[in-house]
C-alpha cells in the first residue's frame, strides 16, 4: 500500500477564487493510498516546499501529488524539494488545477470538482511511478559557430578565450558579414571598419578557433554534448595553404566587370577576388560562374601569374567531420526587397515604390556602401543613375516592417536609428543637401538612443515627417515622393535625387533549411525561436544549440554581442562538466515483443531510434529490434503511440500510468 | 492654400523665418517633437483653425504663410500654460509672441483683418490715456473698422455691472508713460528693441 501526499495549493488567489481548494485536500485525503492530503496558500514558497518536505518525513511519505500549477511552472521546484526530503524526484507529480482548471472555468462547484477529478488522477499516476536516475552523457568540450559575422565572432571569440576549441563555419569568402559593410555605427558615429576588423583578425589568429569559410553546413547528427557535424567547404580553387595574399591574380583577372555583391553590385570586381580589403582570410575566391576558365576553358592568367602556385582549378568540395558538443547559431539576417515577388508568397513587393526598377531608390545598405569610405564611392554620396550628388534625399521608414499587407508585421527595430545616422552621415558629407524622413513613429529604445535620433532632427536639420510614404515615381531626373504630414494634415511632395528606403530585417534565406537540419524550431517568418521569450532567451528549444543575433528577431550591434556572448556563457556552462545529467523521461524498447517494424524510427523527431541487433554467444545474428539512445531521445512519446505491437513505452507514462489516470476518473 | 499639397525642398522650406521666430523668442523650434501636450491644455484652442502644435509643425517644415494666414496666433492669450507644460522646453507662448511680431511687419495676412488696427487703437489709447479707456477703444474700433452696430447691445450689460466705465480717469503719471513709449520708439530706430 502506497503512502502519498497532496498538498493543493491556492496560488493566491489564481486557484482559490474558482476552486474550493479546502474541499480538494479534503477529498483527496480519502482516496485510497493517500496518507496526507492539505492545502496552503503558495505551496512554491519557502514554507510551502517547508512543509512538503516535513510532511514527507513524518508521514513517510513514498509518493506526492502538489495540486497547482503548470507542470512547466514549477515541476522542476517541486522534485527538487522531494529530492532533498530524501525521495526519488520523479515520484513527485504535479496536477495542473490552475491553468487546466480554475484559470478557465467561473461555476465553482463545477471547478472544484474538476479540480478532484485531476488530482485524483495523478494520484493513480503516482502510485506507478518508477524511481527514475538521471542520464548521463559525457560532452565533447568544442562548439560549433555557426555564422562569421559579428555575432558569430563574439560568441567564437568568447568561447575560444575561455580555452575551448571553436569551428566558425561562414558561408561567405570572409567572415565579417553585415558589420563588415556599415560605414559608421550608432549612436556613436565609430567607423564599423575600425572596431570590426581587430575582431576579425583575432578571430582568424585564434589558437582555439578552427575557421571555415565559403562553407556550409551539410548535415547535423547527434545531441547534446555529442554532435557530428558535417561541413561542405566549398571548392575555392585556391589553395589556402599555399596562397599569400598578394592580389596579383585579381589584378591581371581579364574578367573585371562583374558587379560586386558585397557593395550591393553598385561596385565591380575580377572573376578570382576577395570580397573587400579587409577581408579574412585574406584569400582569394573564383566565382566559377563568371570566370573564363570555366565557362571556356581558356585563360589560366591567375595560374600563370600565382608565384606559390596556389590556383587549382581541379579543386573540388571537401566534406569534413567536425564533432561539437554545443551549436551557437549566429546566421544573421537579410534586407527585405521592395521587388515584385513570386505569385504564391506570403511576402510582397512595393509597386507603388516602382518595384526596384528606379535606380535612385536604395536600400538602407546600400547607402551604407556609398557612404563608406572603402565602398565603391570612396565615401561620396553619389547617385546610381548618373553619379550626381543629391541634394535633396528623402528616407523612407518601415518599409516592409509593420506592413501587415506586405507580409511582416514585426518591427525591424534598427531601422529608426539607422535612418537617423544616415541623415547625419548625408549632412556631413553633403553640406547644402536637405534630408527628409517619412516615418511612422521613432522608435529609438536604447542608451543614448533618443538623444541621437533628436541630434539629426536639432543639430543636424533632418526634416522628419510623421506619415508612410503612398507613391514614388520618376519624373525626369527626380523622384517624386508622395507623402503627408499627418501632424498637420497636409499632403507632401518632395522632388528628390535619392530615396533610401529602410527595408525590412528577415532571416537569412535557407534559414528554414539549415533549422530543420539542427532540428531547431523557427517562426512564421524563419526567425528561430527561442527556448523562452524571457527567461531563456538564447537557448533553443533543442539542447545544446544556442542562439546570437538576428537569426533570432531583428537586432542592432549592442544586442548582438550581448546575445552573443550570454550564448558563449551557456555554453561554457556546459562545458563546465564533464558529463551531463539529463531527464530520464526516455522511451525504452521492450524488446521481446518488439518486431523490428521500426514505424517508431519513420516518426521519431529526434532521430533517436536506431536498429539494434541481437546475436548469441557465436555472434549469429537471432533478430533485430528497434533501441532507442537515451542521450538523443526528447521524450516526446510519438514511438509510444505509434507502436502497433506496445513494445515502446515512455517512463513516466507508460501505458500502465495512463490506464490508471483514465480509470481514476 | 490651407488644403493645397505642401511641396518640399530647399526653396520652399523658409528656414531663415524659422531662425528669425527663434531669435525673437528665444526658444528652438527643432526641438519640438509634437507631443500634442501645449494643444491639450490650450483654452483657446477651440477658437483656433490650427491648434498649438500645428504651429510649431508648420514652423518646423518653414511653412510660415501657412502660420501667418491663419488667426491661431492671433488667438493666443499668451497665458502660458503651453510653455510651463512643455515637457521638451519649448517656449510656445514666445514662440506665438514672436510670430505676431512677424505677422504684424509683415506685408501679408495679418493685414486683411482687423488684429492690426485693433492693436494700433489698444496701444494708441493707452499712450493717451496711460490706461485703458475702453469704451473709446470700442467706439472709435467700431468707427474706423466701419462696423458701427459691432457688440452694441453687450455694452448696457458692461456698464450696469461695472465692467465698462462711461468717463475715462487718465493716468496721474502721464508724462513716465509718454516717456516709456518715446524710449521704445529710440530703441526701435537704433534696431534694439523688436
Amino acid at each position: 500500500m502506497s503512502r502519498i501526499g497532496v498538498f493543493v495549493c491556492h496560488c493566491g488567489e489564481n486557484i482559490a477564487r474558482t476552486v474550493d481548494v479546502e474541499k480538494v485536500a479534503a477529498e483527496a485525503a480519502r482516496l485510497p493510498g493517500v496518507a496526507y492530503a492539505t492545502d496552503y496558500k503558495y505551496m512554491c514558497s519557502d514554507p510551502g516546499q517547508n512543509l512538503l518536505k516535513n510532511a514527507v518525513a513524518e508521514h513517510r511519505l513514498d509518493g506526492i501529488v502538489v495540486a497547482a500549477c503548470s507542470p512547466r511552472m514549477h515541476e522542476k521546484t517541486f522534485r527538487n524539494a522531494a529530492k532533498s526530503a530524501g525521495l526519488n524526484p520523479f515520484l513527485c507529480e504535479m496536477a495542473n488545477i490552475r491553468e487546466h482548471c480554475s484559470w478557465v472555468h467561473e461555476d465553482r462547484d463545477e471547478a472544484t470538482a474538476k479540480a478532484s477529478d485531476i488530482v485524483a488522477m495523478m494520484v493513480a499516476r503516482v502510485k506507478k511511478d518508477k524511481r527514475l536516475v538521471p542520464i548521463t552523457v559525457p560532452v565533447t568540450k568544442r562548439a560549433l559557430v555557426i555564422g562569421g559575422g559579428i555575432a558569430g565572432i563574439q560568441a567564437a571569440l568568447d568561447i575560444a578565450d575561455a580555452g575551448h576549441q571553436v569551428v566558425l563555419v561562414e558561408r561567405e569568402p570572409s567572415i565579417g558579414g553585415h558589420m563588415a559593410q556599415l560605414s559608421e555605427t550608432f549612436p556613436t558615429l565609430d567607423c564599423s571598419q575600425c572596431i570590426m576588423t581587430p575582431k576579425m583578425v583575432d578571430a582568424a589568429n585564434h589558437p582555439n578557433i578552427t575557421l571555415h569559410t565559403y562553407s556550409e553546413i551539410e548535415s547535423v547528427d547527434g545531441y547534446i554534448g555529442n554532435f557530428q557535424i558535417t561541413v561542405r567547404k566549398k571548392a575555392r580553387s585556391v589553395i589556402e595553404e599555399k596562397c599569400t595574399g598578394c592580389g596579383v591574380c585579381s589584378a591581371k583577372c581579364p574578367q573585371k566587370k562583374i558587379p560586386n555583391a558585397f557593395d550591393k553590385n553598385l561596385g565591380t570586381r575580377p572573376a578570382i577576388y576577395v570580397p573587400f580589403p579587409q577581408a579574412v582570410p585574406n584569400t582569394p575566391v573564383i566565382d566559377r560562374a563568371n570566370c573564363t576558365w570555366f565557362k571556356t576553358g581558356k585563360c589560366g592568367v591567375c595560374q600563370k601569374v600565382c608565384g606559390p602556385g596556389a590556383i587549382d582549378y581541379e579543386q573540388e568540395d571537401r566534406l569534413i567531420v567536425e564533432p561539437v558538443g554545443a551549436i551557437v547559431v549566429a546566421t544573421g539576417f537579410e534586407l527585405y526587397s521592395i521587388t515584385e515577388k513570386p505569385k504564391g508568397s506570403p511576402i510582397k513587393g512595393y509597386g507603388e515604390f516602382g518595384h526596384g526598377t528606379i535606380p535612385d531608390v536604395i536600400d538602407g545598405l546600400t547607402f551604407e556602401r556609398l557612404a563608406s569610405a572603402s565602398g565603391p564611392t570612396g565615401g561620396k554620396i553619389l547617385r546610381p543613375s548618373d553619379g550626381r550628388e543629391p541634394k535633396q534625399v528623402v528616407f523612407v521608414q518601415c518599409v516592409g516592417s509593420r506592413a501587415r499587407e506586405k507580409g511582416i508585421s514585426y518591427c525591424s527595430k534598427i531601422c529608426c536609428m539607422y535612418t537617423a545616422k544616415h541623415t547625419m552621415l548625408y549632412k556631413h558629407k553633403v553640406h547644402d543637401g536637405q534630408a527628409y524622413v517619412f516615418f511612422m513613429d521613432a522608435r529609438t529604445p536604447g542608451k543614448s538612443y533618443d538623444e541621437f535620433w533628436r541630434r539629426a532632427i536639432e543639430e543636424e536639420e533632418a526634416v522628419y515627417i510623421r506619415g508612410m510614404v503612398s507613391r514614388l515615381y520618376q519624373k525626369g531626373d527626380k523622384i517624386v515622393v508622395m507623402g503627408s504630414d499627418v501632424h498637420v494634415g497636409v499632403q507632401v511632395e518632395i522632388e528628390a535625387d535619392l530615396v533610401v528606403l529602410a527595408t525590412a530585417v528577415q532571416p537569412r534565406a535557407g534559414a528554414d533549411t539549415l533549422a530543420q537540419k539542427l532540428g531547431i524550431s523557427y517562426d512564421s517568418y524563419h526567425f528561430y525561436s527561442e527556448a523562452h521569450a524571457k527567461l531563456k532567451p538564447v537557448e533553443c528549444a533543442t539542447a545544446g544549440i544556442y542562439l546570437a543575433g538576428a537569426c533570432q528577431g531583428p537586432k542592432d550591434i549592442p544586442d548582438t554581442v550581448s546575445q552573443a556572448s550570454a550564448a558563449a556563457a551557456k555554453v561554457m556552462t556546459l562545458f563546465a562538466k564533464d558529463e551531463l545529467e539529463r531527464e530520464p523521461i526516455v522511451a525504452k524498447v521492450n524488446e521481446k515483443n518488439c518486431v523490428a517494424c521500426l514505424y517508431c524510427k519513420k516518426v521519431c523527431p529526434y532521430g533517436a531510434v536506431e536498429e539494434k541487433e541481437i546475436r548469441d554467444r557465436q555472434g549469429n545474428l537471432i533478430r533485430v529490434v528497434a533501441y532507442v539512445n537515451p542521450g538523443v531521445c526528447g521524450g516526446c512519446g510519438t514511438c509510444q503511440a505509434s507502436c502497433p505491437s506496445k513494445s515502446v513505452e515512455l517512463d513516466g507514462y507508460t501505458d500502465e500510468q495512463i490506464m490508471a489516470m483514465i480509470e481514476a476518473l | 492654400m490651407k488644403h493645397s499639397t505642401m511641396r518640399l525642398s530647399t526653396e520652399t522650406m523658409n528656414l531663415d523665418f524659422v531662425k528669425k521666430v527663434e531669435a525673437l523668442s528665444g526658444s528652438s523650434v527643432r526641438r519640438c517633437f509634437q507631443c500634442g501636450k501645449c494643444s491639450a491644455g490650450c483654452p483657446m484652442r477651440s477658437f483656433m483653425e490650427h491648434p498649438p502644435n500645428r504651429i510649431v509643425r508648420f514652423l518646423q517644415l518653414g511653412q510660415y504663410e501657412r502660420v501667418l494666414a491663419g488667426r491661431s496666433i492671433w488667438y493666443c492669450a499668451s497665458c502660458e500654460t503651453c510653455t510651463t507644460r512643455c515637457p521638451n522646453k519649448v517656449d510656445l507662448a514666445a514662440i506665438m509672441d514672436a510670430l505676431r511680431k512677424c505677422s504684424w511687419d509683415a506685408k501679408g495676412p495679418s493685414k486683411e483683418s482687423y488684429v492690426q488696427l485693433a492693436n494700433r487703437l489698444f496701444i494708441d489709447n493707452i499712450r493717451t490715456y496711460g490706461r485703458q479707456y475702453e469704451m473709446r477703444l470700442a467706439a472709435v474700433f467700431n468707427v474706423k473698422s466701419g462696423q458701427f452696430l459691432k457688440d452694441l447691445m453687450l455694452g448696457p450689460k458692461l456698464i450696469t455691472r461695472g465692467k465698462l466705465k462711461v468717463f475715462h480717469q487718465k493716468n496721474r503719471n502721464m508724462a513716465e508713460i509718454e516717456q516709456i513709449f518715446k524710449r521704445i520708439e529710440e530703441m526701435r530706430k537704433k534696431g534694439e528693441a523688436p
